[in-house]
């Protein structure tokens, strides 16, 4: 029996570890390397046909070019890289802000119909994207906001909106109300409660809730190809675009890009690997 | 001298007025509704249209219930359908499977669980758009990875993104790869919620591995692995990114719901055929979605229960 566990374990480990591995060994060769018949486990900037297993890795084709637009784009990589981390971090801080409040009401208060609005709340981020894009599309193109910053933030920031809510709700239903209830006995307002006794002890759940709507934005695909065309293109649009070119593509570049990408939403989710179960069940299961 | 002793009155905490109330959860609300609730009209309001992507609103003609019909006759629709309902099946059974098998492994601690755990979580957040294009150089039947490791490469080894019949199953292996994380925490918090009591008494009461496995633990694992599998099951409805990254759009074989919408309505500019495709898809959602809540619910009271 525990022959059969950890083989399970084990062999699950590597099917699981080997595709990152090898998007980090392709960024560390060189071109030819890359797309070599015979499989080329380490690079090494070697004649082709060289079975070597030397470890070399050279950047000169991957990280050292990521500042050079591909073939027939007019915009490196970078100008993606950015375009996502700006829409990201706005949008989840706008997310989490109103998020916040509206888990607040929710929470404390006794609102007429709160179960029918929750599920509303919810069922928000249980539609496909394409659903409702159609619309937004034309929407964006009546009032200029198409292929716009400020476009996708504000559609982000409803995107995240559910899940903001629901995953604050559940932090702040956390919070014993005898901390606010003290605070307005001795006569502070509501408002005033909220941002001194409230956000301060939620201050891990609205970090944590931060980091599932960045990882949600900083991933998006559906809203950002049918929205954008090319100055506010996000990174997985870009590579999503690279499908299908006539010309091959410098694969070393592209595993660099990726990593980068990818890179912080690894950190971030070492960080909030308490909290995995309630981001991805949308605070409804606690670890 | 005995003083009159007169009880302090206790503030009472004034309840909040309805400003406070809806002012802390409308802005949220609104902006979901103006979002959401409008667009979805619009949705409906154009699927009995002909709009295509350029026309002004006076050139457009209703055409009541035609695209509807076309939703239902057209082939092409009716197979993406298929692809969606074949790719979900398969993708939920099989995280479901592996992921508790997993958790299964993973259940008793061991030095080191936590990184080998969360490193496996961390395929589950990762953009699939991006790694989808990646997975094109493991997966290429040239030079993929895939192929050399398996010892089969040139033009003999299986051409996971040329063969019709290859394509979904590379689709659905990339979503496996990605997704049984998540059906691995969710199967872990529902074993770890077993009291150790009941598997004591269990014990006491000479019960076979296979009887505690078949009695105890599925059984009360069912409630959260019905919850997974619904979540899991709305997201791969939504299946879109991968596919466009690695077919494209316009590829039949793998075309999901999501895809063909794409295609219908920004490749071939048809709006108003695509709003009535994707209406019908909405249905099907908002359904799943009514489940979901109700049985979020009913959850939630059974936890409450079994705490108290």
């Amino acid at each position: 029996m525990k022959l059969v566990r950890w083989t399970i374990i084990v062999g699950y480990f590597f099917l699981a570890v080997l595709p990152l591995v090898w998007l980090v060994l392709t960024s560390l060769k060189s071109e030819q390397d890359a797309i070599a018949t015979t499989m080329k486990i380490f690079p090494g900037d070697s004649e082709p046909g060289d079975k070597s297993m030397v470890f070399r890795p050279t950047v000169k084709d991957s990280y050292a070019k990521l500042a050079e637009p591909l073939p027939g784009d007019q915009e490196p990589f970078y100008f993606f890289l950015w375009n996502s981390t700006i829409i990201g971090l706005f949008s989840t801080l706008a997310a989490v802000l109103l998020g916040t409040f509206c888990a607040y009401g929710f929470s404390r208060f006794r609102i007429a119909g709160a179960q029918d609005w929750l599920f509303f709340i919810l069922s928000t981020r249980f539609l496909p994207p394409l659903a409702i894009v159609l619309p937004v599309l034309r929407m964006y193109q009546q009032f200029e906001l198409q292929d716009t910053h400020l476009g996708l933030i504000l559609l982000y920031t409803v995107f995240n909106l559910s899940l903001a809510v629901w995953l604050m709700k559940g932090f702040i239903d956390e919070i014993p109300r005898a901390y606010e209830e003290a605070a307005l006995v001795d006569g502070y307002s509501r408002w005033r409660a909220f941002w001194k006794i409230i956000v301060p002890q939620a201050a891990t759940g609205m970090a944590v809730t931060a980091v599932f709507c960045l990882i949600a934005a900083w991933n998006e695909y559906g809203f950002a190809v049918t929205l954008t065309t090319e100055t506010a293109k996000t990174v997985p649009v870009y590579f999503a675009g690279l499908q299908g070119r006539p010309t091959g593509l410098p694969w070393p570049r592209v595993a660099a890009g990726a990593l980068l990408f990818v890179v912080p939403i690894i950190v971030f989710t070492i960080l909030v690997r308490k909290h995995l179960l309630r981001g991805i069940t949308f605070g409804t299961v606690k670890q | 001298m005995t003083e009159r002793y007169a009880p302090t009155r206790v503030p009472r905490i004034k309840p909040p007025a309805q400003l406070t109330k809806y002012g802390f959860i409308a802005p949220a609300i609104l902006l979901l509704i103006a979002f959401n609730v409008f667009p979805l009209f619009y949705t409906l309001v154009i699927s009995f249209t002909d709009m295509k992507s350029f026309t002004k609103w006076e050139k457009v003609n209703w055409v009541r219930g035609e695209n509807y019909g076309e939703t239902f006759e057209n082939p092409d629709y009716a197979q993406s359908i298929r692809t969606t309902a074949l790719f979900v099946f398969a993708a939920v059974s099989i995280e479901l499977i592996l992921g508790f098998a997993l958790a299964l492994a993973l259940r008793e601690p061991f030095r080191g669980r936590g990184v080998v755990m969360t490193i496996l979580m961390i395929p589950m957040m990762l953009s699939q758009a991006v790694m989808g294009i990646y997975w094109y150089v493991i997966l290429n039947g040239n030079y993929g990875v895939l192929n050399q490791v398996l010892g089969i490469s040139g033009p003999d080894g299986p051409k996971w993104l040329i063969d019709s019949d290859l394509k979904l199953i590379s689709i659905l292996m990339i979503d496996v790869w990605m997704w049984t994380p998540f059906m691995m925490l969710i199967s872990l918090a529902a074993l770890n919620s077993i009291p150790r009591h009941i598997y004591e008494a269990a014990e006491i009461d000479r019960a076979s591995r296979w009887t505690v496995f078949r009695r105890i633990t599925l059984p009360m694992c069912a409630p959260l692995l019905f919850l997974a599998v619904l979540l899991r099951t709305t997201d791969a409805l939504k299946q879109f990114d991968l596919v466009m990254a690695l077919m494209g759009p316009d590829d039949p074989a793998t075309q999901t719901l999501s895809v063909k919408i794409f295609q219908v309505a920004m490749r071939g500019w048809n709006i108003g055929q695509g709003g009535a495709f994707a209406f019908v898809i909405l249905i099907a959602v908002i359904a799943m979605a009514t489940i979901f809540t109700r049985y979020i619910g009913y959850i939630q009271a059974r936890q409450g229960r079994a705490a108290a």
